[in-house]
């Protein structure tokens, strides 16, 4: 029992970065159908810009603005320079744009910084942990809980009290009809990419204090689990992103523990089976958002 | 004597559903990829001739596998618009498979002691090993496939692309954490020197194979109904296509072709890593089948040289400075040309051609599809004879409520139309019309009522099968298969009544373009139609599935006086010449008096009226309906 809730407490934190990614990935998802591969490469941009900045001196405190701030700027000229040149364009067509900005930015952190990861200070606390009467809990994981919590209620917030929150929320729903209604498409997309970028970077900060480095290949592995995430989620739905992240935080944790020996290591690989079963069985995801198609 | 006879013409009759037209679907895709593999072949030995050595040697012979690698991978993606990250994992399945049994014994207990299944003691010629890998890899893509085909796997479609991801995760995953049986990520599987592939022979035979494999598959019925589905996944629904079966197919030979490309690059290697099967290769592959055109194999081949052109090329500038054909670049371009230019140039050429080349350098092109169109010349046919009067039936929709929500669109609606009569629909907007037709056509469920043609009860049946059963219509807002050509539109409804009704001939394709006045645009894209003849093309599209009851919605939309009095005609000539019912909606009340025998008017889902043309014209619940007043809540309703 005290392991299973151990495993529930890790998984929480483990789940709350990736929902934080996956919440990015669905709001973006919403406003224009793009399933988008590049999202990663926001922790690999500003993974780089906090190496910069602890080269010069800075502390995490000044650093992990910063990693919010280059996120959201990073994902608004993404925008503006490449997915608002596809909007509308076939799924095939905006996917594969997605897919080759991924390969760019990291080719060209390769081309000019070169293959060799980048190390930074971890935050001195981030292996500290409290016992909480039978449990081990980790620092590291309460401030992301805690921090992933508020950055939810101020999302949630964000979309229930103000009109970009109400434009959005239409727009995801029925992007067509939104416009229709007057909702000003262009800006409503410049601020989902805004909004997608800043929780991206707030899971960044997370991400790189764990990583303690940067290299250009580190943004692989949060773009698959945020858009697998958002995906289990069922694209397009905010809230089935946020159980997403933490069903695949949940499961990765778990199945880490359970699998005998050798299949432990395959534990990445098991995740997949699951997802692809997943799909086969409910190509929907787990809130399933109906898009019919009108004839 | 007589069964040997009786056994030879059904195989030519099943010959000849999978290749209609034996010149143009067999003989010309030989000849063009014989032509196709010279060229490609002949450019790849001309750039070895001028730039001797080893080393250009080897990009060459790269480059000829990468060609069977991409073909392989074209197979599935250009034919059927499903995307697919995962051929390259399939590659990884099918490279360690044949490592396993190729490798010689005593390498194997040097690098993976433990493997399993006494995999240590196999030892297998290439070619054997090649078998094997290809006969493995098929078995996870017939898993794979199914798993797509449960998904619905359509172009475009985001839980395709996720399973395949998955797939390509799920190989590298194994093939670094299960150190015994791939030798993990750092040590990976070696042949030994002078055990590596030495001669291109078995390479072009393969190459040539698979280009001529690939052109065929796109020429045959099953290729050919996957496009269908490729266009528009729900009008080939509505016309009786499934695409599951012919996605499935597309998949398995599509990850053949891809096994064996994947048997070569290891063996000629000589080696084998995870990251050899990885996202980098997924990158340069798929970059290569983009850029020339992933609908075809002229596209596929072209992006692969061009590719390779331009990797070699940027990696020489990129190491050796930028003087290129001995002309010096003067100038501080240091920074462009450094080591790590060829990924960005590849990410680059991704991005560049979706924003603004989506579908390639080649776009639809095709060899074989050019020099037929080139050397064969065709007459415009004889006119379609009118159709022996088939049996009568009835197709009945009785009873029929839908309810969206809360909104009632349909409100126990019955309307029956005989296949020897033409029969319009009319109303209001927003009266029901065309979800009744939805309902018929399967594409919408009714919360009460049935369907059923004759015998046969068809409420809510899959789409397909309405169709085969014989009910095929168009849409109301345009769907054809854009990038096909006007006569191939036809030629898949066609095919679709040949391959599950029995019916429609070949000669007859052409006898219903030429009907439908779109001889001289036969071999025009449909996208590239203009309006008017999009709506001709859909009526004889539908025409020529052949069908019991042809269910048209709105054909005169947007056309002007002229132009539907014409269709008139052209409907009328259309039904005869298939012998089929009519059920059609249309706004144009000329149109409608012209065409039908009878009407039916509903309004608010309800049937109100029912008639001859003038009769219901005349009716006072129908001018209520039309004028909008309060009157259609009592006055004429029975």
């Amino acid at each position: 029992m005290t392991d299973l809730v151990q495993n529930v407490i890790d998984g929480l934190g483990r789940g709350s970065i990736y929902a934080l990614l996956a919440l990015g990935v669905a709001v973006v998802f919403g406003v224009m159908h793009l399933l988008n591969f590049a999202h990663g490469e926001l922790i690999t941009v500003s993974g780089y810009a906090a190496y910069a900045a602890f080269s010069n001196g800075w502390s995490w405190y000044l650093v992990a603005p910063l990693i919010v701030v280059v996120s959201v700027v990073a994902n608004v000229v993404i925008e503006r320079i490449a997915f608002s040149r596809v909007r509308g364009s076939s799924e095939f067509t905006q996917l594969l744009t997605s897919f080759g900005i991924h390969f760019l930015v990291s080719a060209i952190f390769l081309m000019y910084i070169g293959a060799r990861v980048q190390t930074f200070a971890e935050p001195s606390w981030i292996a500290d942990t409290y016992s909480l009467g039978p449990l081990r809990v980790e620092v590291f994981d309460t401030v992301v809980i805690i921090v992933t919590i508020v950055t939810l209620a101020l999302t949630a917030a964000v979309l229930q009290r103000t009109m970009f929150g109400l434009a959005l929320r239409a727009a995801a729903d029925d992007f067509d009809a939104a416009r229709l209604m007057g909702v000003n498409s262009d800006r409503v997309i410049r601020g989902a990419f805004a909004l997608s970028g800043a929780l991206a970077g707030i899971a960044g900060i997370f991400w790189l204090m764990r990583a303690g480095h940067t290299s250009p290949s580190s943004g692989i592995s949060p773009m698959l689990s945020g858009v697998l995430a958002a995906l289990i989620g069922g694209l397009g739905s905010l809230r089935g992103a946020v159980i997403g992240g933490l069903a695949l935080g949940m499961a990765e944790v778990m199945l880490r523990t359970w699998l005998p020996g050798t299949a432990a290591a395959l534990t990445q690989g098991v995740v997949f089976t699951l997802i692809a079963l997943l799909f086969i069985f409910r190509p929907g995801g787990i809130v399933n958002v109906a898009h019919a198609e009108r004839v | 004597m007589s069964s040997a006879g009786g056994w030879a013409r059904k195989r030519r009759r099943e010959a000849g559903l999978l290749f209609s037209d034996p010149r143009r679907d067999v003989a010309f895709p030989l000849a063009g990829g014989v032509v196709l593999f010279a060229a490609f072949v002949g450019s790849g030995l001309l750039y070895t001739a001028v730039v001797e050595g080893a080393a250009a040697e080897k990009l060459i012979t790269a480059m000829f596998i990468d060609a069977v690698m991409v073909i392989g991978i074209q197979i599935y993606v250009g034919n059927t618009g499903v995307f697919s990250f995962g051929h390259v994992g399939f590659g990884a399945v099918a490279g360690y498979a044949f490592a396993l049994f190729a490798i010689a014994p005593d390498d194997k207990l040097t690098r993976i002691p433990d493997a399993p299944w006494g995999l240590v003691d196999v030892h297998l010629s290439p070619a054997a090993a090649t078998a094997v890998a290809v006969g493995v890899t098929l078995v996870v893509a017939l898993v794979v496939g199914i798993g797509l085909g449960r998904s619905g796997a359509r172009s475009g479609s985001v839980a395709a692309t996720v399973i395949t991801l998955a797939l390509l995760f799920f190989t590298h995953e194994v093939a670094t954490s299960w150190n015994d049986l791939t030798g993990g990520e750092r040590a990976g599987l070696t042949f030994g020197i002078g055990d590596t592939l030495q001669t291109r022979t078995p390479i072009y035979i393969v190459l040539l194979a698979s280009i001529i494999a690939a052109l065929l598959f796109a020429r045959s019925s099953v290729g050919r109904l996957s496009h269908a589905a490729r266009e528009d996944n729900l009008a080939a629904r509505a016309m009786g296509i499934d695409p599951v079966v012919q996605q499935t197919l597309a998949l398995l030979l599509s990850v053949a072709v891809v096994s064996v490309a994947a048997s070569l690059r290891v063996y000629e290697i000589g080696s084998l890593l995870p990251e050899f099967f990885f996202f980098n290769y997924t990158l340069l592959t798929l970059v290569m089948l983009i850029v020339g055109g992933r609908n075809g194999v002229t596209g596929a081949l072209l992006g692969v040289a061009v590719i390779t052109a331009v990797r070699e090329s940027a990696r020489r500038m990129g190491s050796d400075g930028y003087e290129v054909f001995g002309i010096g670049l003067d100038g501080n371009l240091d920074w462009v040309f450094r080591e790590g230019l060829p990924t960005v140039l590849l990410g680059l050429a991704m991005v560049g051609f979706m924003i603004w080349r989506p579908n390639g350098v080649l776009g639809d092109w095709e060899i074989d599809a050019w020099l037929s169109r080139r050397l064969v010349r065709r007459r415009p046919p004889a006119p379609a004879a009118e159709a022996p009067v088939p049996e009568a039936v009835d197709l009945r929709a009785g009873g029929v409520s839908v309810e969206f929500g809360g909104f009632r669109a349909l409100d126990d609606a019955t309307v029956e139309v005989s296949n020897r009569e033409i029969v319009g629909l009319i109303g209001p907007n927003g009266a029901g019309k065309t979800t009744l037709v939805n309902v018929m056509t399967g594409i919408v469920k009714p919360t009460a009522g049935e369907v059923s043609l004759g015998e046969l009860p068809l409420t809510a049946a899959p789409s397909h099968e309405i169709a085969r059963a014989g009910l095929v219509r168009t849409f109301q807002n345009l769907r054809l298969f854009t990038s096909l050509t006007v006569r191939e539109n036809v030629e898949v409804a066609a095919l679709v009544a040949a391959v599950y009704r029995n019916g429609g001939d070949r000669a007859s394709i052409d006898a219903i373009v030429a009907g439908a006045g779109l001889w001289d645009q036969r071999d025009r894209r449909a996208g590239q139609l203009d309006y008017g003849n999009s709506r001709r093309l859909e009526l004889a599209r539908a025409a020529a599935a052949a069908p019991a009851f042809l269910l048209l919605d709105e054909p005169t939309s947007g056309m002007s006086d002229a132009e539907s009095l014409a269709m008139v005609d052209s409907v009328r000539r259309m039904a005869a010449a298939v012998g089929a019912g009519v059920l059609v909606i249309d706004h144009d009340l000329n149109f409608i008096t012209g065409i039908c025998d009878r009407v039916y008017c509903l309004d608010q889902g309800r049937v109100i009226a029912l008639g001859t043309p003038n009769e219901v014209q005349a009716d006072a619940a129908v001018q209520a309906a039309y004028l909008g007043s309060a009157a259609s809540n009592g006055a004429g309703t029975p």
